[in-house]
Order: C-alpha cells, then structure tokens, then sequence
C-alpha cells in the first residue's frame, strides 16, 4: 500500500481521449496552477505534449514528460491491443505507478485496456478478489460536508459476474470512497435488487445481504430497486458489473431521450418553446448538478494504487478535476481505509 | 598618487543586468492595493525571488563582473531597495531607478507605464563605457516589456538592427523625442560587438514559453533561478558546485525539491536547450561528501530524479532556431498591458 505522501504525483495518459492529446495536457496544466501539492506525469508522444505545453499557461516546475511512442484507441480490443502495444501511453503509464514514479493513473482513454493495464501492473488489495469500476450518477438528493449530488454506482463492468464475497467488497470500497471523496463521514451502502426485502434477489445478493448485515462499521442499509437510483435514496449501490453496467446504460439512454423530447419540443410549437425559455432558470440548474465535468471521472477500485478513469470526452476542467479526485484519493490514503473496512 | 599605489577596478569580462521587480523580488502592482502596500514595505518586508540572490552572489564570485540594475520602481524607494538587497548581501555596480515624479511634473504620462523609452536609454548608456569584449547576461520578467526591450538592446548593439527600424519601433512604442534621441546618441557612441549570451525572462505570470519563440534561443523563459543557473553552468558562467548551491538555497528557504528541480531540469531539455554537459558536471560534483547536499536528500536520489527525468524523453529535441527578430511585428509585447495594442496571444 502506498504511504501518505508529501508531494503527489498523478500520471496522465495523454494520448487516449475523444479531444486530442492537447486537452489532457490542458487538464495538467490547469491542475499544475491550481494545486501546488500535485505533481503531472504526462505519459505520451513527446513531440505532441511539448507542442501542447509550450502554447499554454502552465508552471514548468510541477510537470514531467515520460515519452511513450503508442497508443490504444477507444475502438480497439484491449487484450489485443495492449499485447500488440506494450509501449502504449496507457501501459507505460500504469508501469510508471507501479514503479512509484507516480501515485495515481488519470485516464480518459479506452477503459478496458486502462483496466488491464492495472491488473497488469498493480496488485489487488488484500481481501479483494475482483476489482470494480465504479461510476458516480446525479441525483435528487445531496450528500456529505462538499454537498455531493453524486451517488456511486459500482461495479459498471469491470466485473461482469461477482459473488457474493465480491459484492461485501465492492461495498467496502464504495463506502471508503464516498468516505473520503464526498466527505460523507457515514455514506449509506445498498445492494441493488428486484425488491427491498433482505430475501429478494439471486442467491449472491440474499448471502451478500445477510453477511453486510453483521459488518461493523458499514452503514448497510439494506436492498434498494432501481428506481431509487435517480432518487438518491442511498449514497453508495453495490450490483455486479453485468446488471450495473445494464442499469448505467439505460439511465444515460434516459437521459439523452430526455434531451432529445425537449429539443423536439423546442422546435414543434412556439406555445412550448415558451414554456421551455420559462423553465430556463430551472434547466440551467439542472445542468449544473449533473455536470459530470465537475466530479472528473470513476475510479477503478481494488487495487492498490489509484486509477481514475475520466470520460472520453472529458474536457481539460474535468481533466483536472479527475487528478484532483485521484491525488485526494492518495493523501488518504484509500487502499488503506478499504483494507481495513475489509477486515472489520 | 603614483602610479604603483592606484588600484583599479579590473574592466569587467562579464555585466549581469538585471531588472527588480518581479526579476529579483516578488512584487504584487496588480491592483491599486497591491501598488500601496508596496510602496509602503520595509526592506525586511520584502521578498526575493527564491535562488535570486544566491545566484547573484555566485556570478560575482569570480571578482571580474558587474551588476547593473535597472528598475521601474520610482527614485523615492532607493533608500530602501538598497537596504534589502544589502540584506540579501547582494553588492551591485549601477542602480537606475526611474524618476516618476518628474515624469508626472512634466506631463510626461506616458513614460509613467512605458518601459522602452526608459530601460532602453538607461541600458545603452550604461554600455557606452563598458569595455567592447565584456559578456552580458540579462534578467527580466515577463510582466513587462522586458524580452522585448534586452532583444532590441542586444541587437543594436551587434549592428543587426538599422536606425530606420528603430525609429519606427521608438515611435510605434510611444517614446517621448528626448529618450529617443538619448538612444541615438548612446547607440553612435557603442563600438559594434555581439556581446548579449542570455536573455532571461523569469515567468512570474507563467506567460507560456512559446510567446517569447520569436525573440530566438538567445531569451531563455524561465520558471526559477535553478534553471537559470543550468542554462549558465552550460555557458561556461557558473560551475556545477555554484549551480548546487543556488539549488540548495531554493530548497532550503523556498520550498522546492527534489521534484521541482528535476522538473525545471526536464523542463528546458524539452526545450532543446543542450543541459547534456551540465548535468554530468552536475553528477561529478555530487560525488564524495557534501555537507550542503545532505539538506536536500541522499544523493543516489538527485542523481535518479535526474537521470530519469533525462531517460524519460527518448531522444533529445533540436535546439531552438536561430532566426532574426522582427520588432516592428512585436512592437505590441513592449506596450504597457493596458494598451489596446497589446497582444499577449502565445505565438509560435
């Protein structure tokens, strides 16, 4: 496990993301002159970093460049394109944490070959068999000493199929995060099932219900349904990768059929238009609670060392914002309090 | 007096010249408030820039340089400018601060915030007496014209810039006819030589380094005084147990680290800038025990941090092209910053 550091260093793949390597190295310039306790490892072409670097504002003294000729892209197998590229920015990236030439992984690039890269080079922590993706989701309610619209959603599909045994530590480390991300000093931890009575569910989830009943120090609060979800109900949602990944899919579909109604009406009537420009104000302030630019990116948890993954369209404000989370996750020390939440 | 009794200085081999604000102290005029304040700070009130004046000390080791400082700050605050520099046991040659009350008693409004019809006369006449071999080494910042006006000073000198060239820049920069005709004049009477190695402008604005690729490799943008230090260790300025020290006064009064001079080192290897040399004069003087080192880490560390910092790159960049500068184009950089004219777009 890694210690508590005095001078954080995240390592940003550079090369993966939907905008170009410029908007990462964006991002790490932001964060070199907004945090003086983080340090950037761009991990990328070298001649394309330099190019970016020297146009933008940015302080020199808390940036390094580690060149690495490869990429993977977002359309390519991860298994193969990692064994085809193992000088890819991603795979040098995780090595380079491995190493301890950083203490965190931010990456906006192709998730599967960011997530084998980790189980390539990082180590699971000790009473975690699987690691999980989590994700976070806007919601109704607000959460924690920082206001957190944000509940988190894990596993997304990291782990298509987990066990019971799985599913207590996907919980763990959900809470540990929510704990110390969100500063929610008792985020409260559900298990997604097709009802709230503890028998409901698959075998799995009825054993893993009944062994977080008896945890200590975990505010389990029993089964949640899938429309509690959107509503905020519980700070932390724990469901294997196969049904998370399903539910994470229907919700941004819901979200984006929500737009669209809204657009189709914008253009259909001149009475709805109106009602629409009334509604702005309220609108507005819907965008900024689910602006996921501001959270940064999901973490991958599990293994010893942290990796946030930030959306592939992320931008070089979410960019920066998922170095923060990620350098945040290491001053405390997570994979810590997830190994001890593990052996209470 | 006889002959054998007088003892004259030696002619200057090399000229630091430096400007003060934002170059050797960490200056706030940002606002009316911050302009006050520091007009009101006590000499031990007031902070240099970290590695400032170790670097300083460490270039007038050798006995045969000159510090020339130039300065915006008004006449008024000699007194104590020279205290805190005193303080910082940094001794200078020449001191030119600028007479704003004057400026404002003669209606010259202009010149109150212009820097070019200021630091471009001062500079030249302060060269007129120096001897036609001495080296010049020059600190700026790029919170003002500074890049612009040390390139102009540096070209003129060599023969590069013609006079119609420079009255169109004198004019376009809004100098008033008597700086202008006090740069004529000084110019006339400076014999042609090449004598500027250096130009650095220290980036207390984090200006991005590509908005100085026009003024060439001769301005060298920095983030700190340790890079400075690098830059001149490899010029043949400084020796690499000079360059530890400046390192270790940073580390030891302003807070860097291993990381941030490690950082700063890559920074300027990716800038093509050749550090090949100096950073195996730097590992050789690292070698056997070095009381002044232990305040900083082990040794095996600086020499990994800066190994793989160097590793890390693959093959090293081109240096930077040498080209000739255009200033009627950049006349916008020496403009004060309230000017409309003035463009602060990084160009490349």
């Amino acid at each position: 496990m890694v210690g508590k550091p005095q001078h954080i260093t995240i390592a940003f793949d550079v090369m993966g993301s939907d905008h170009g390597p410029a908007e990462v190295v964006r991002g790490a310039a932001q964060l070199s002159l907004e945090s003086p306790h983080i340090h950037a490892l761009l991990v990328g072409d070298r001649p394309v970093i330099d190019e970016a670097l020297a146009g933008i504002k940015h302080n020199g003294e808390r940036i390094s460049v580690h060149h690495a000729g490869d990429y993977v892209g977002m359309d390519e197998k991860p298994g193969e394109a990692l064994a085809r590229k193992p000088e890819s920015s991603v795979a040098v990236a995780a090595r380079l944490v491995a190493e301890g030439e950083a203490h965190a992984l931010v990456s906006a690039g192709n998730t599967g070959a960011g997530v084998l890269a980790c189980k390539r080079h990082f180590q699971l922590i000790p009473g975690v068999r699987r690691a999980a993706l989590a994700t976070v989701y806007p919601t109704r309610g607000v959460r924690g000493a920082k206001q957190d619209p944000f509940s988190l959603i894990l596993d997304v599909g990291a782990t298509v199929e987990a066990t019971a045994e799985d599913l207590v530590a996907f919980a763990v480390m959900g809470s540990a995060y929510a704990r110390i991300i969100s500063r929610n000093e008792r985020p409260k931890v559900a298990l997604l099932s097709n009802g709230v009575e503890p028998q409901k569910g698959p075998p799995r989830v009825v054993e893993a219900h009944q062994r977080l009943s008896q945890m200590a120090g975990l505010n389990f609060t029993g089964n949640v349904e899938g429309i509690d979800i959107p509503r905020g109900t519980v700070d932390v949602i724990v469901t294997d990768g196969f049904v998370g990944n399903v539910c994470l899919k229907m919700l941004e579909g819901v979200h984006d059929t929500v737009m669209e109604l809204a657009q189709y009406a914008y253009k259909e009537s001149l009475r709805w238009r109106a009602g629409l420009a009334m509604l702005s104000s309220g609108i507005e302030r819907l965008k900024d609670i689910t602006d996921w630019e501001q959270y940064g990116g999901a973490p991958i948890l599990g293994f010893d060392r942290i990796f946030i993954k930030a959306h592939g369209r992320s931008r070089a404000r979410a960019i920066a914002n998922a170095g923060k989370v990620a350098a945040k996750a290491v001053a405390n020390e997570l994979g810590t309090a997830i190994q001890e939440g593990l052996a209470k | 007096m006889s002959l054998p009794d007088r003892i004259d200085p030696r002619p200057p081999r090399r000229i630091y010249r430096w400007d003060l604000d934002k170059t050797y102290l960490q200056t706030d005029f940002e606002s009316l408030r911050d302009l006050f304040r520091t007009a009101f700070q006590k000499a031990h009130e007031k902070v240099a820039v970290p590695g400032a004046s170790a670097l300083i000390r460490e270039l007038a080791e050798q006995g045969d340089s000159r510090l020339c400082i130039v300065s915006g700050s008004p006449k008024q605050m000699r007194a104590v400018l020279e205290e805190k520099l005193k303080l910082d046991g940094v001794q200078w040659d020449e001191f030119v601060l600028k007479d704003n009350v004057g400026n404002l008693l003669r209606g010259r409004f202009r010149a109150l915030r212009g820097q070019v019809g200021y630091k471009l006369p001062a500079i030249l006449e302060s060269r007129v007496n120096a001897p036609v071999e001495a080296e010049e080494v020059l600190f700026g910042d790029d919170a003002e014209a500074d890049a612009f006006i040390y390139s102009l000073y540096a070209d003129l000198i060599a023969g590069r810039v013609d006079e119609r060239v420079l009255t169109q820049v004198l004019e376009a920069g809004g100098v008033y006819p008597d700086d202008a005709a006090r740069v004529h004049e000084a110019w006339k009477k400076i014999p042609i030589a090449d004598p500027v190695r250096r130009i650095f402008i220290h980036l207390d604005r984090l200006t991005p380094p590509a908005h100085f690729t026009p003024y060439g490799p001769r301005v060298v943008p920095i983030f700190n005084y340790f890079q400075a230090a690098l830059v001149l260790l490899a010029d043949g300025h400084l020796t690499a147990p000079q360059v530890l020290k400046i390192a270790v006064e940073m580390v030891q009064t302003a807070g860097h680290n291993i990381i941030t001079l490690s950082n700063s080192f890559q920074d300027l290897l990716r800038r093509g800038l050749p550090l090949q040399q100096a950073a195996i004069a730097l590992s050789q003087a690292m070698e056997g025990p070095n009381a002044l080192l232990k305040a900083m880490r082990p040794v095996p560390d600086i020499l990994a941090a800066f190994s793989k910092r160097l590793a890390a790159l693959g093959t090293q960049p081109p240096p930077p092209r040498v080209q000739a500068v255009d200033y009627v184009s950049l006349i916008s950089h020496a403009l004060p910053r309230t000017h409309k004219g003035r463009t602060l777009k990084p160009q490349t």
